[in-house]
């Protein structure tokens, strides 16, 4: 990995060479594939010998992975004082598809206001700077604190008396938008100026040029940052859990609080991932093919 | 890669002879805990083996911890009912106040696996069999009763009958039993809002966000009368025969002669009378049905 190191002749390129970037299971000859598989049986021997040699490795065991802690924190049961962990990921589900359409509209107005250089949108120029600024300095739990407890407090009609969850998901909006709002940016000023030039060359009116031909390449050039963050989010609509709902990392903790054992957490851990890998290997084949059209010289 | 494998092999049947030697190790321990306790002497120096620091007495609570249990969120004052059961224990041991010393430890780690970086840990925690078996507790160094708290002048300060009280929306600490009492006894129609800490639920109950919130009876009362301005102890609930134990290590022998200690305590009256003197005054009001 280190920039420094000696690639000697002869010896097969390691992946940073070859450039075959994420690709996780393509082929590279036999010899690959068998060097491939010992290291990787040798990896988890290690760590498998690592966690059973441990002193303590069976009270590690039955207090993070026992399946029938795992399986009654799964189902839940509310006569025991506590609730299913499968059935609370559905509201982190919910919560990450609310959000993240959201978060796409709200951060591509943003992104468009932050590049606009008409002279009379400063005002709202500054004011999204300012936003960006403070949503990305400030802890995303202190804003899901400050709309839960705050704005009941101000105890006005009809905003003060929303659920819980609809609090939690504006903040998890005006956080992750701040974040994303930069993507979209990094994405507008990626597209080369020439672009917009030749559009308006053919007459295309400003709006239009942005519209047809500048948007889309930018949005193509920033989907894996994109998928990134919403990866981060779905973990992230956790934290709304603090305000008192029952999502799948709180109803773990009650489960872990109730009967002095972690494996609910264990349980949640596995549905977090059971959602987000999907999404990660699916980021994977878009870099792939995007760079595959790209050196094929293709346009479209 | 054969040899590979042959080396695997070796590690896993090592791993797990390694691993029965632990468990079984660990089994012996906590199995011959009770017959071998009795040869052990509950003197200062016969316990000294058993202690987290040899010559001290290592007690952990939560940080902050609150009135009546503790005061000032000192828990070395020896003030507050639960410092002073400490030092009592202490006493009973051989202790001076000097060799009891004091950490903190936030209730999610007193329960996690491996060793633990104090003797016991005394934090209102209530003894379930489902807990017993990741911890040991002493026996019951005081029996709770759960109270309602709510918002003065609102429907549950009157209305409180068993059918209306499933009517409210609850909220509550996580991990407490008042939290299980919610959902067990009362068994409310909405599900209760869970929170991390017991200050984020007084928030939501002044908030109107939730209409009550359950807890035991002295924490209650002092929630209505000191920490919270416009809430009131509405009533409390008829014991289910919960009681606060001391959380120490799974296995860790010193319980028998903490348990010792504190029989004698409620032999000679110093538990009632710490009662009396702590948590006395929290003490008288009504009971209704859940």
């Amino acid at each position: 990995m280190d920039a420094n190191t000696p690639v000697s002749p002869g010896q097969p390129a390691g992946f940073m060479a070859t450039g075959r970037g994420p690709r996780l299971f393509s082929g590279g000859g036999t010899r690959a594939t068998v060097v491939s598989t010992v290291s990787t049986i040798v990896v988890l021997g290690i760590l498998l010998a690592i966690f059973l040699l441990a002193p303590g490795a069976r009270a590690v065991e039955h207090a993070f992975f026992n399946p029938t802690d795992m399986w009654r924190s799964f189902v839940g049961n509310p006569a025991k004082g506590y609730y299913s962990v499968g059935a609370a990921i559905w509201l982190n589900i919910r919560m990450f598809l609310v959000g993240e359409v959201l978060i796409l509209a709200f951060a591509l107005l943003i992104a468009l206001i932050r590049q606009s250089a008409n002279p009379a949108l400063f005002p709202i120029r500054l004011l999204s700077t300012i936003y960006v600024d403070f949503f990305r300095g400030v802890p995303l739990i202190l804003v899901i604190f400050a709309l839960g407890l705050g704005i009941p407090a101000l105890n006005l009609p009809f905003v003060s008396s929303q659920p819980d969850v609809v609090y939690g998901v504006a903040a998890l909006v005006l956080s992750y938008s701040a974040y994303v709002s930069e993507v979209y940016r990094a994405g507008l000023n990626s597209v080369h100026q020439s672009q917009v030039s030749a559009a308006r060359s053919l007459g295309l009116p400003q709006g239009t040029a942005l519209r047809y031909v500048v948007l889309p390449q930018a949005v193509r050039n920033i989907i894996p940052p994109l998928l990134n963050d919403f990866i981060s989010l779905q973990k992230d609509t956790a934290l709304v859990g603090t305000l008192g709902v029952i999502e799948a990392n709180k109803a773990a903790d009650i489960y872990s609080e109730t009967v002095f054992n972690f494996s609910s957490f264990t349980v949640a851990a596995i549905l977090f991932l059971i959602l987000t890998i999907p999404l990660a290997r699916f980021t994977d084949r878009l870099i792939e093919r995007d760079r595959r059209r790209r050196l094929a010289g293709g346009t479209t | 890669m054969r040899r590979f494998m042959v080396a695997a092999s070796v590690a896993v049947v090592l791993g797990g002879g390694l691993a029965a030697c632990g468990s079984s190790g660990g089994g012996s321990g906590s199995g011959s805990g009770t017959p071998s306790a009795s040869a052990v002497s509950c003197t200062k120096s016969g316990i000294q083996h058993l202690l987290h620091t040899p010559g001290k007495l290592t007690v952990a609570t939560d940080n902050p911890v609150y009135t009546p249990w503790f005061v000032s969120n000192k828990p070395q004052n020896g003030k507050g009912y639960e410092s002073a059961v400490a030092y009592a224990i202490g006493a009973k041991l051989g202790f001076a106040k000097s060799d009891v010393v004091w950490v903190h430890e936030p209730f999610t780690s007193s329960y996690a696996p491996g060793p633990k970086p104090f003797d016991f840990d005394i934090n209102e925690v209530s003894v379930t069999p489902a807990r017993a078996q990741a911890v040991t507790f002493s026996n019951s160094y005081y029996p709770v009763q759960q109270a309602i708290v709510a918002i003065k002048g609102t429907p549950i300060v009157t209305k409180h009958s068993p059918a209306q009280l499933k009517t409210y929306q609850y909220g509550d600490q996580i991990g407490t039993t008042g939290l299980t009492f919610i959902t067990t006894h009362i068994v409310p129609s909405k599900q209760p809002k869970v929170f991390d800490t017991l200050a984020q639920a007084s928030a939501a109950l002044e908030a109107h966000r939730i209409d009550a919130l359950v807890t035991d009876t002295p924490t209650a009362q002092y929630m209505a009368s000191a920490q919270l301005k416009h809430a009131v102890l509405v009533a409390q609930f008829p014991t289910t025969g919960e009681h606060y134990g001391l959380v120490f290590a799974k296995g860790n022998q010193l319980v028998t002669c903490v348990n010792k200690a504190i029989a004698s305590l409620q032999a000679d009256g110093t538990l009632t009378s710490l009662q009396k003197r702590y948590l006395g005054i929290y003490l008288h009001f009504p009971t209704i049905k859940p």
